[in-house]
C-alpha cells in the first residue's frame, strides 16, 4: 500500500511538472500553433491527473473531447486561416507584459495556496467499487443533475446557431 | 361700503387698467385707442372719485379708513402687515394725487393722441398711480418703500419713453441711479428702524410709540437717512441733477411726476415721520438748510435757462426747496399746504407749456417760441405764473407767505432771506419766461389745442386760483382748516398781525417791482437773444460736470477695477480653472477606458487581488 | 493529495489568467480560458475523489461541454476577424471604449 501512494505521488509531482511548464509554454509562444501544441501537452496530463483519482470517465472525455475535438479544431482553423508571420499582432513588449501579470497575481496565488495548506479539507472518504465509471456518473447525471444536462443541451444549440450566424458573410 | 372693499377699490382700480391695458397692448398689435382711453380713464376716474369720498368722510367726519389685507412677514414677535390706512395725512394726499392725475390723464389722451406707443403710455401712467397710492396709503414703512420703489422704476419708464433716441434712455438711467443713492439712504435708515424698535411690528404708530426708547443718537441718524431718501426723491441738493433731464419724458408726464405728484413724495414722507423730525431738531434744521439752498440754487439757474421744461423743472426743484424750509423749522402742514397748491398750478404750467409745444411743432426753446399767439393758453399761463409768483389773491399766496412767516417766526432769519431772495428770483424767471413768450413784435399763430386737453386745464386754472381759500389764515378771517384737519406734531408759530400785514406787503411789493422790470427787459425787446448766455449760471453751476468728474469717473474705475482684477481675474479665472482641471483630468482618467476588454479584465484583476490582500490582512488574526 | 491537486489548480488557473490578459494574440487568448476551465475542472475531479461523490464529475461534464461550445463561437470570431482584418490582434475589438469620439 505505502508503494502504491509514494508511485501515485511521484506520478503527480511528473504530471503536475509538466501540465505547469507546458502552460507556461502555451501562454509565452509566439506563434499559436506552438501554443496549440504544447496545450495539448497540458490536456493530456491533465487527463492523466484525473485518471490517478480514479475519475476514469472524465479522463476518456477529457482526451476525446479536449485533446481530441477542441484541440484538432484548433489546429484545424490555424491551418485553414494560412496564418503567416505578418497577420500575427506585434507583441514587443509581451515579456514585459507576463512578468508584470505575474507580479500582480502572485499575492493572489500565495494566498490562497497559504489557506489551503492551513486549512484541513481532505476527508478521505472511502472509494467505492466503481467510483468514477461510466456507470456510476450516468447514474449521477440522469438522476440528480437531469435539468442542467438538458439545459446543456439548449446552450450547445444556441451556440451552434451563434456561430453559423457570425461566421456568415454579410451581403 | 366697508373699508377694506374700498380701500382695496381705490387702489386696484388703477392696476388693474394697467394690467389690462398692458395685455391689450401685447395681445391685440391693433387695438382701437378708444379701449385705451376708455381703460385709462374709467381706472383713474374710479380712483378719484372714491379719492373725492374718502377725504370728505376725513374731513368732516374725522374718519380713518383702514383695511388690513394679510400677514406679509411673521418673524418671531415681529410681523409686516399689508395693511393700508387713509388717515388725515393719506387722505389729504389722495385728495390732490387722485383727481390731480385724473384730469392729467384726460390731457393726456389730447396730448398723446396718434401716438404709436399710446397704450404702453397709459399702462406705465396708471401703474405709476397705483404705486403712488401704495405710497401713500401704506400703514408702515416697509410697503411704504415698494410704493416708493414702484414709482421710481415708472418714472424711469416715462422719462424714457421715446427709447428712440438714446439720450432719453440716459436721461432715464439717469434718473433711476440717481435715485438709488437716495434709496440707499433711506433703506438703510428702515434696516435701522429695525433694529431699534423693539417688538410689536412694524406699523407708524407703533414706530411712534416706541421713538421715545430709541438712543439720540441713532434716531438723528434715522432721521438724516430718510431724509437721505427724501433729497433723492424730490430733487434736493446734492441729488437733483436727474430733475431737469427727467424733462426727456412726454409732457404729461412731466406734469403729473415730475412736479405735482411723485418728486413731492419726499416731502410727504418727511412730514408722515414728523414725530420722529420733531425729536432730531438738528436734522430738521439741516432740511431746511438744504431746502433753502436749493430753492435759491435752482431759482438761480432758471434765470438763465431757455428750455421752456427746464425753466419749470427748475422752478419745482425751487418750490420744494420752500416745501422743505417749512418742515425743517416744523410748519409741516404749511409745507403740505404749499404742495398740495404746488400740485394744481405746476400741473397746469407743465400742461399749457405740453400745449405749446405741441402747437408749435415740438420747439421748446422760448427763443424760437418768442411771441406766440395763444390768447386761452396766454390766460391761464398768465394765471399760474401770477399764482406761483405769489400774488394775491392766487392760492399760493397763502402758501407761500404761510412758509415765509413760519420762516420768520421761527427766528432763523438767515433761512427767511433765503426764502425770500428765492421768491423774488421766482418772480423774475417766470415774468421773464411769460414776456419773452408771449409780449413780442413778432407773431406766430399756431390752431388752439383740442379740448381733451384745454378743460382739465380750464379746472386746474379754477383750482390755482381757489384752492387758496382752504386754509385761509386767522388774518383773512380764515381759521388753517387744513392745518386743524391734519393734525401733525405742527409747531405753531404765531406773529403779531401787524408784522404779518408788513411782511405781506413788503414781498408782494417787491415782487411786483420785480415783475416790472422785468417787464421793461425783456418785453418788446431782443434781450433774450442778445444776453448772454454763458457762464456758471447757464451752466447749472458745472455741477454735472463735477459730478461727472469726481463721482461718475471713480466709480467707473472702480468698477473696471473690480470687473477686470476681481471678478474677471479673481474669481472667474479660477472657476474656469476648476473646471478646465476637470476636464484634463477626465481626459487623462479616460485614456484607461481603451475599449480593450484585456485591459477591463486587467482592472478588474487588480480589484480582485487588492481585495483578496485586504480581506486576508484584515482575517489574518481570525484565520 | 487534495492539497497539492488544489495547489496545481491554483497555479494553472494563475498561468491561464497571465495569459488572458497580457497576450494579444486572440488563438492563445482562447487556449487561456480553456486552461482556466481546466484548473476548475481539475480542483473538481480531486473534490469529487476526495468526498467519494460522482456529482463533482457530472459538474466537469458540464463545464466541458459549455468549452465546447465557446470553442465553436470562439472558432467563427477567429474566421470573422482574420477575414475582416487579415489579424488575429485582440486590441482591434475596441469599439466599447471612447475612441471614435476622440
Amino acid at each position: 500500500m505505502r508503494s502504491l501512494a509514494l508511485q501515485n505521488e511521484i506520478l503527480f509531482a511528473i504530471l503536475a511538472l509538466v501540465a505547469i511548464v507546458s502552460s507556461i509554454v502555451m501562454i509565452s509562444a509566439h506563434r499559436p500553433i506552438d501554443s496549440a501544441l504544447s496545450f495539448i501537452v497540458t490536456l493530456i496530463s491533465v487527463a492523466a491527473l484525473f485518471a490517478l483519482v480514479n475519475a476514469t470517465f472524465l479522463f476518456v472525455v477529457q482526451i476525446i473531447i479536449y485533446a481530441g475535438a477542441i484541440l484538432s479544431l484548433i489546429l484545424f482553423i490555424i491551418m485553414f486561416l494560412n496564418i503567416k508571420d505578418e497577420n500575427l499582432p506585434d507583441e514587443k513588449h509581451k515579456n514585459r507584459w507576463l512578468f508584470a501579470i505575474s507580479i500582480i497575481i502572485a499575492p493572489f496565488s500565495a494566498i490562497l495556496i497559504d489557506l489551503i495548506m492551513r486549512s484541513d479539507i481532505a476527508v478521505h472518504g472511502v472509494v467505492r467499487e466503481g467510483f468514477g465509471t461510466i456507470k456510476d456518473v450516468g447514474l449521477t447525471l440522469f438522476s440528480k443533475w437531469v435539468l442542467p444536462f438538458e439545459l446543456v443541451s439548449i446552450l450547445l444549440l444556441v451556440a451552434l446557431v451563434g456561430a453559423v450566424t457570425l461566421s456568415k458573410r454579410s451581403e | 361700503m366697508s373699508d377694506n372693499l374700498l380701500l382695496t377699490l381705490f387702489l386696484l382700480s388703477p392696476f388693474l387698467s394697467a394690467a389690462l391695458i398692458f395685455l391689450i397692448n401685447l395681445l391685440f398689435k391693433n387695438a382701437k385707442q378708444s379701449v385705451y382711453t376708455f381703460l385709462a380713464l374709467s381706472g383713474s376716474g374710479i380712483s378719484a372719485i372714491l379719492a373725492l369720498y374718502i377725504s370728505y368722510h376725513s374731513y368732516f367726519e374725522k374718519q380713518i379708513f383702514s383695511s388690513h389685507l394679510f400677514t406679509w412677514l411673521n418673524i418671531g414677535d415681529f410681523t409686516i402687515e399689508v395693511a393700508l390706512k387713509a388717515d388725515a395725512l393719506s387722505s389729504f394726499m389722495i385728495l390732490f394725487v387722485a383727481p390731480v392725475s385724473f384730469l392729467i390723464h384726460i390731457y393726456a389722451t389730447g396730448y398723446m393722441n396718434r401716438d404709436a406707443s399710446y397704450g404702453r403710455f397709459f399702462a406705465y401712467f396708471n401703474l405709476f398711480i397705483f404705486f403712488m397710492f401704495l405710497l401713500v396709503l401704506a400703514d408702515n414703512p416697509i410697503i411704504m418703500f415698494i410704493g416708493w420703489e414702484g414709482v421710481g422704476l415708472t418714472s424711469y419708464a416715462l422719462i424714457g419713453f421715446y427709447f428712440g433716441d438714446i439720450q432719453n434712455t440716459y436721461a432715464g438711467n439717469k434718473a433711476f441711479i440717481v435715485n438709488r443713492v437716495g434709496d440707499f439712504g433711506f433703506l438703510s435708515a428702515l434696516m435701522l428702524l429695525f433694529l431699534s424698535i423693539p417688538s410689536g411690528g412694524f406699523g407708524f404708530s407703533n414706530i411712534f410709540l416706541n421713538l421715545a426708547e430709541i438712543e439720540p443718537f441713532t434716531l438723528s441718524l434715522i432721521a438724516f437717512l430718510l431724509f437721505v431718501g427724501a433729497m433723492g426723491k424730490s430733487a434736493q441738493i446734492p441729488l437733483f441733477v436727474w430733475l431737469p433731464d427727467a424733462m426727456a419724458g412726454p409732457t404729461p408726464v412731466s406734469a403729473l411726476i415730475h412736479a405735482a405728484t411723485m418728486v413731492t413724495a419726499g416731502v410727504y414722507m418727511v412730514a408722515r415721520f414728523a414725530p420722529l423730525y420733531n425729536m432730531a431738531p438738528e436734522v430738521s434744521l439741516f432740511i431746511a438748510y438744504i431746502g433753502g439752498i436749493s430753492a435759491l440754487f435752482a431759482a438761480l439757474i432758471a434765470t438763465k435757462q431757455y428750455d421752456i421744461k427746464k425753466i419749470l423743472a427748475y422752478s419745482t426743484m425751487s418750490q420744494l426747496g420752500f416745501m422743505f424750509m417749512a418742515l425743517g423749522v416744523g410748519a409741516y402742514s404749511t409745507a403740505l399746504f404749499h404742495m398740495f397748491t404746488h400740485a394744481f398750478f405746476k400741473g397746469l404750467l407743465f400742461m399749457a407749456a405740453g400745449a405749446i409745444i405741441v402747437a408749435f411743432h415740438h420747439k421748446q426753446d422760448i427763443r424760437d417760441l418768442r411771441g406766440i399767439k395763444f390768447p386761452k393758453i396766454f390766460v391761464m399761463m398768465a394765471v399760474a405764473s401770477l399764482t406761483i409768483t405769489a400774488i394775491p389773491p392766487f392760492s399760493a399766496f397763502f402758501s407761500k407767505d404761510a412758509i415765509m412767516g413760519a420762516l420768520y417766526a421761527s427766528g432763523h432769519i438767515e433761512l427767511f432771506a433765503m426764502a425770500f431772495i428765492s421768491s423774488l428770483l421766482t418772480a423774475f424767471y417766470m415774468s421773464r419766461m411769460m414776456f419773452v413768450l408771449f409780449f413780442s413784435k413778432s407773431e406766430q399763430a399756431a390752431k388752439e389745442s383740442p379740448k381733451s386737453m384745454f378743460y382739465p386745464m380750464m379746472l386746474l386754472t379754477l383750482l390755482s386760483v381757489f384752492a387758496g381759500l382752504l386754509n385761509m389764515p386767522e388774518l383773512f378771517g380764515g381759521n388753517l382748516n387744513f392745518s386743524h384737519w391734519l393734525n401733525l406734531a405742527d409747531k405753531f408759530y404765531t406773529i403779531p398781525h401787524a408784522k404779518e400785514w408788513a411782511l405781506m406787503s413788503v414781498n408782494t411789493f417787491f415782487i411786483a417791482l420785480v415783475i416790472y422790470n422785468t417787464y421793461k427787459k425783456y418785453a418788446y425787446t431782443n434781450e433774450i437773444i442778445v444776453e448772454k448766455n454763458y457762464g456758471w449760471v447757464t451752466n447749472k453751476f458745472y455741477i454735472d460736470e463735477f459730478y461727472n468728474k469726481t463721482v461718475v469717473v471713480l466709480l467707473h474705475k472702480f468698477s473696471i477695477f473690480f470687473d477686470k482684477k476681481i471678478s474677471n481675474f479673481l474669481i472667474d479665472e479660477k472657476i474656469n480653472l476648476t473646471a478646465l482641471a476637470y476636464l484634463k483630468l477626465g481626459k487623462i482618467v479616460s485614456i484607461a477606458e481603451n475599449g480593450n476588454v484585456r485591459f477591463y479584465a486587467l482592472y478588474m484583476l487588480i480589484g480582485v487581488v487588492s481585495g483578496f490582500v485586504y480581506l486576508y490582512l484584515l482575517l489574518g488574526s481570525v484565520l | 493529495m487534495l492539497k497539492s491537486y488544489m495547489i496545481l489548480s491554483i497555479l494553472l488557473f494563475s498561468i491561464g489568467v497571465v495569459g488572458l490578459i497580457s497576450r494579444r494574440n486572440i488563438i492563445v487568448i482562447y487556449m487561456s480560458i480553456e486552461l482556466l476551465l481546466n484548473a476548475v475542472n481539475l480542483s473538481l475531479i480531486a473534490i469529487s475523489a476526495d468526498l467519494a461523490d460522482s456529482s463533482a464529475q457530472v459538474i466537469s461534464l458540464v463545464i466541458i461541454a459549455i468549452a465546447a461550445s465557446e470553442a465553436a463561437l470562439f472558432m467563427s470570431l477567429f474566421v470573422v476577424l482574420f477575414r475582416n482584418r487579415a489579424s488575429l490582434d485582440a486590441n482591434l475589438f475596441d469599439m466599447l471604449g471612447n475612441k471614435n469620439e476622440r
